[in-house]
């Protein structure tokens, strides 16, 4: 099967295209108007939150938006010829062939019946009908291509046996197999962790340029985008807002969204008391309730009524610079160098006496080998190898690991849901490590409360907002009286600054960013002095990140609470937090307050997830670090250190010392420790990964 | 007097309707052959934004399904309307719309309520924006409207139990022999082999389904809902031990348990009783514990809330349990007895159906109990039994209910199993199993009396199953 005849001009050009959905209600646009060519070998990334169409665009591309969706308007031309118009087989000769997609989870991506090497087949002999021998070469070489260990054993397992970022090598490595003309990513990284985001990252950008093959990226994370792409679309519900270059959007932003967008983010320099972020106000329209005129009329700060909400507004370009449009009527009257009109500065709160100790704690489950019967060997897990630290009042001390550190144990060891095996807890001087929750006094549970990762699963959904928040503060023994607690409740509300007529609504009714809000009240129901919050912003979109991070420092302050914030992303621990954990296989690895932390000497580890968080600002400089290989399993981990296997400083430790002991804990300055075997000349000669470069 | 023919003066819509089921079916298959051959047809844009289908021979043979089965539903509405005007005078079709006029009136009410509020009634209300699911809810409707004003001697014709002489095994629109003033004409479906009315028997079989089946599932829903929670949220060794025990009971032959339960002597030693006693605690339990999780942190509401629930069922539990002269006769204050028989039917329907019920709960919690807001209630410290009812169950809802509506269905057809072996109910009994192994007898001489019990058994089941099916769909629907 041939591909298809291509002369020059864009591989891919969408013009003015409008795809609805049609529900039993009503037609729903989910994409207005939006147009955007890819040029040969380019990559061209697409950004918006979620909701804002940039997925359907993608289908869109693909021609496949299932039975309510519907093109209703504009064209996709792909190599110069209308995929609109083609008939279904002429579609199906080009989809995988010569566009192919990279989705965002890459274990639904494959076949878990059939063998790695057999699915890879699959495609040249369906579009090409080259033989078998042909087809696992062809394999062969894709695989070694996207840098998976040991080849030929890859093509030879099933899909549940590779880790996350290995399938999603191999989903790589599938779309390359026909050398399409364009890839289209859809988040291929959001399910991976952050070293192993980098990792691919690195691995699409590299092959893009080897192949020549035209990207369009879709993510709803800037840095990414920053990375990856030489030109970005910016998406704002349903409608292409910005698009040019890299530099032209990130450097001159036209837009008021892309300006917001862009404020509401932690860039290095943010900090939570001086210079807070700027969150958009309100919320992202439904699409059935879009306004007239801009969309993001309602939310921005240059609005100007009768104009801006007088009619469709069309993509202008912006004067000087190539291929960069806006869809603004005001940008050539806006000061877009003006400084940010800085909200009120805080105080920063001094941290209060310690409410809250661990010691050497430590946490081991046993894994009968065979589950059915409980016999054989039996193997320990070691989630949770002894951690000590201490936590103050008024304190943000935050916890950062990829998954499988040991975050979540610790987290469930001191809400009692699990006992420790050893080590102490102590919560105002009392133990709590062998306290199971049942047996936990209400004063104590009600002190140490969490916030939750994902927005859609923390709440009940067939109990109202109102009822759940009532539940607690009968649990917590709050209020005498049905009424009384119907007060508190209310009030619990106004905390979280939700309207208070949100009581009587269902958790579907309330949007991600609302539901969390709710979560925080709940957690607060029975005034928690310690919060442990997991991840609890890394689920919502962008802008609503900001909102709700503020929400949690502000409370933070005047309740005097201690917040213990797990999270992956370095970005925010950077804004918030006040000391910083870093824990790898269940060890501690570095401690110490945020600017110690963030500035070298680092531990290994850290120093590669400071290169590895993607920073949405072009003055930034990184160091790159790609760490090799997966985070080893806790059930097996590594001799010795457990980052051996994949630090670049293991050379510079004599003797291999690395592989046989674990180091041990050193105080390098007042608070700031590490676990690394390096020598202190090693130590002084890091650089810092991260660089602002002089403006 | 004369007998009755099938349609009487409005015979002439005989024809339409056979023509018009003739052209439903030819369609039928014109539409899926089409549909084999070409193409899908794709959906053309035009300037302005408009959209067409183009019009394919697809196109074309899916309007004529559409029409022709319109066509034919039109037909059948004319017969049920023609007859509730002339009554007999439209021969026996028409004497049984007329007969059904309660039924007609109730469905009529409850479609119009329900469509015209849809938008505000939850699931139940998008139910009618599936044909599929309307359909069966009607036909469902149909019989328990059917059961409850036969059960108030609305629509039937004949004592169910009388014998008529000369009537032994008369056909459809035998004219009664010797009717005195105020009787009933006809028998309008015949007679059985002891001469009673089959019409009329039919419409008391339905009372007797609808009186038991429902129950009898909620009370094996109970059992499977307080056993599969705890199996599911805990695991482990008791999840281990319960699913066995449901293993167990799934793999007994259920006819051999019927017969055991009913023989005599196993009455006599008072072993289907001390299963009753067993199984009708659950709701009991149930209810106790829903109640006492939810206000337990306000021990003075908690107290009261649980005495108005459950002196009153503790009173129909002691009630039910208790029967004078049997193995069990301790408790004085005895309101009414269920037939022996009954509540055999009952405990065996009940012990069948509740382990298929418990494997559902203890899959669905497996499932939910991973969720934050588990978590979340873990962590302010809910005991296990408000995290398993308030937080567990009211998520598993959407299968439940569909499997809900499927269990009657299986419910009503052990019903019918149990009374073609004559097993439980009282030998004289209209049930539909029971009727259907009479009329069984005699089948290749007189079709008539084993008919009508067995379509309304098989429509009141496929409605059923209509039903959950339109549910499912619309559960998973936005």
């Amino acid at each position: 099967m041939s591909k298809l005849e291509y002369s020059d001009g864009p591989i891919l050009e969408i013009d003015r295209l409008s795809i609805s959905f049609f529900t039993r209600l009503r037609e729903i646009p989910a994409v207005m108007d939006f147009s955007v060519s890819v040029m040969p070998g380019e990559a061209v990334g697409l950004v918006g939150e979620s909701g804002c169409g940039k997925s359907t665009v993608a289908l869109g591309v693909m021609q496949d938006l299932g039975k309510n969706g519907r093109i209703v308007g504009g064209s996709i031309k792909f190599k110069g010829r209308d995929l609109g118009e083609m008939s279904v087989e002429e579609l199906r000769d080009i989809r995988g062939n010569e566009i192919a997609m990279i989705y965002q989870e890459p274990m639904a991506s494959l076949n878990p019946a059939m063998k790695i090497g057999k699915q890879l087949m699959e495609v040249p002999m369906i579009h090409e009908g080259v033989s078998e021998d042909e087809a696992y070469k062809r394999a062969l070489e894709v695989v070694t291509d996207v840098r998976l260990p040991d080849p030929e054993r890859m093509l030879n397992s099933y899909p549940h046996q590779l880790s996350g970022g290995q399938q999603q090598r191999i989903v790589i490595a599938m779309a390359l197999m026909s050398k399409p003309a364009l890839l289209i990513l859809d988040e291929p990284t959001t399910a991976l962790d952050v070293t192993v985001e980098a990792a691919v990252v690195e691995l699409v950008k590299d092959l893009g340029k080897k192949y020549g093959t035209s990207m369009l990226f879709i993510s709803h994370n800037l840095g990414l985008v920053l990375e990856t792409c030489d030109r970005l679309c910016v998406m704002y519900s349903g409608e292409a807002v910005e698009r040019g270059s890299i530099e032209d959007v990130f450097d001159e932003m036209q837009h008021p969204y892309t300006q917001a967008l862009f404020r509401s983010i932690p860039l290095p320099g943010a900090d939570k008391n001086a210079r807070p972020l700027v969150s958009i106000p309100g919320n992202f329209p439904l699409p059935h309730e879009r306004p007239k005129g801009c969309n993001f009329g309602p939310r921005c700060d240059y609005f100007e009524a009768g104009r801006c909400d007088a009619g469709d507004i069309a993509m202008a370009d912006v004067p000087g610079n190539d291929r960069h449009a806006t869809r603004c009527l005001k940008f050539q009257e806006i000061d877009w160098n003006a400084p940010i009109t800085v909200g009120e500065q805080k105080e920063k709160t001094a941290p209060g006496k310690v409410v809250l100790k661990m010691d050497q704690l430590k946490k081991y489950y046993e894994v009968a080998a065979n589950a059915l019967f409980g016999g054989g060997a039996r193997k320990v897990v070691k989630a949770n190898e002894t951690l000590s630290f201490e936590a103050r009042e008024s304190e943000t001390l935050a916890i950062v690991g990829e998954s499988g550190c040991g975050k979540s144990t610790f987290a469930k060891v001191l809400m009692g849901l699990e006992t420790a095996t050893d080590g102490e807890i102590l919560l105002d001087g009392q133990n709590i490590e062998q306290t199971p929750i049942e047996a936990r006094d209400t004063k104590t549970i009600s002190d140490v409360q969490m916030v939750f990762q994902n927005p859609f699963d923390t709440l009940n959904p067939s109990m109202t907002v109102g009822r759940q928040i009532t539940r607690a503060l009968e649990i917590f023994g709050i209020g005498d009286s049905d009424a009384e607690r119907k007060n508190r409740m209310l009030e619990l509300l106004d905390l979280v600054k939700l309207p208070r007529a949100f009581a009587d609504r269902m958790p579907r009714q309330l949007s991600g960013g609302q539901k969390q809000r709710v979560g925080i009240a709940r957690a607060f129901a029975g005034g928690a002095r310690i919060v442990v919050a997991d991840e609890p912003v890394s689920a919502l979109d962008v802008s609503v990140q900001a909102a709700v991070t503020d929400l949690l420092m502000e409370i933070q302050r005047n309740e005097k609470t201690t917040l213990l914030f797990i999270s992956h992303d370095l970005s925010i621990v950077r804004y918030l937090s006040d000391r910083v954990m870093v824990m790898y296989l269940g060890h501690v690895v570095e401690l110490g307050d945020t600017d110690q932390v963030f500035s070298p000497p680092y531990h290994p580890y850290t120093e590669a997830l400071l290169s590895a968080v993607p920073i949405a600002d072009t003055s930034v400089e990184k160091e790159h670090i790609v760490l090799e290989g997966d985070i080893p399993s806790a059930m097996n981990p590594p001799p010795g250190c457990p980052f051996q296997t994949r630090c670049r400083w293991k050379s510079e430790v004599p003797g291999g010392l690395c592989e046989r002991e674990v180091p041990p804990v050193r105080h390098l300055q007042a608070g700031h420790q590490i676990k690394c075997h390096l020598g202190d000349e090693v130590l002084e000669r890091m650089t810092p990964v991260i660089k602002i470069a002089a403006e | 007097m004369d007998p009755l023919s099938w349609t009487g003066s409005i015979a002439f819509l005989n024809p339409l309707l056979f023509a018009a089921l003739g052209l439903l079916a030819i369609s039928i298959l014109i539409w899926i052959l089409i549909g084999a051959v070409t193409p899908e047809d794709r959906s053309i844009t035009n300037v302005g934004g408009t959209l067409s289908l183009s019009a394919g021979p697809q196109g074309l043979a899916a309007l004529a399904v559409r029409v022709t089965f319109l066509a034919s539903a039109v037909i059948l509405l004319a017969y049920i309307v023609l007859g509730l005007f002339m009554g007999t005078g439209a021969g026996i079709i028409g004497a049984l719309a007329q007969r059904m006029l309660p039924v007609w009136i109730a469905l009529i009410l409850l479609f119009t309520l329900s469509i015209s509020f849809k938008r505000r009634l939850g699931l139940y209300g998008k139910l009618f924006d599936s044909p599929i699911g309307m359909i069966g809810f009607g036909l469902v409707m149909f019989w328990v409207f059917t059961g409850i004003f036969g059960a108030f001697d609305m629509i039937i014709t004949h004592d169910p139990l009388a014998q008529a002489s000369g009537m032994k095994n008369k056909a459809p629109g035998t004219p009664l022999r010797g009717a005195e003033e105020g009787d009933f004409a006809w028998y309008l479906l015949g007679g059985d082999n002891l001469a009673r009315d089959v019409f009329s028997r039919m419409v008391k079989g339905a009372w007797e389904v609808v009186k038991i089946a429902p129950l009898a599932t909620i009370f094996a829903f109970m059992v499977g809902i307080t056993l599969g929670l705890p199996a599911g949220y805990y695991g482990g060794k008791l999840d281990t031990f319960l699913s066995f025990l449901a293993n167990l009971i799934l793999a007994f032959p259920v006819i051999l348990l019927f017969y055991l339960l009913v023989t005599p002597e196993i009455v006599a030693t008072g072993l289907p009783q001390y299963m009753a006693v067993v199984l009708f605690a659950f709701p009991m339990v149930f209810f106790g514990v829903l109640l006492n999780a939810r206000y337990r942190t306000q021990p003075q509401k908690n107290l009261m809330i649980l005495a108005v629930v459950l002196v009153p069922l503790f009173l129909m539990y002691m009630c039910l349990i208790n029967a004078a002269g049997s193995k069990i006769d301790v408790w004085p204050l005895d309101f009414f007895d269920v037939p022996g028989g009954i509540l055999v039917v009952f405990v065996s329907v009940v012990f069948v159906n509740s382990p298929t019920v418990f494997r559902i709960v203890r899959g669905l919690t497996m499932d939910i109990k991973t969720r934050d807001y588990v978590a979340a209630a873990q962590t302010r410290g809910e005991r296990p039994w408000y995290i398993m009812l308030w937080e567990v169950l009211p998520n598993a809802r959407g299968p439940l209910i569909v499997d809900f509506c499927l269990r009657i269905g299986y419910t009503t057809i052990l019903l019918g199993t149990l009374g073609f072996f004559g097993l439980g109910l009282p030998p004289e009994s209209p049930d539909w199993g029971s009727t259907i192994n009479e009329g069984r007898k005699l089948l290749s001489v007189y079709l008539h009396p084993a008919l009508p019990p067995a379509i309304a058994l098989l429509s009141l089941v496929l409605g059923l199953n209509l039903l959950a099916d339109g549910l499912r769909e619309e559960s998973l629907r936005d």
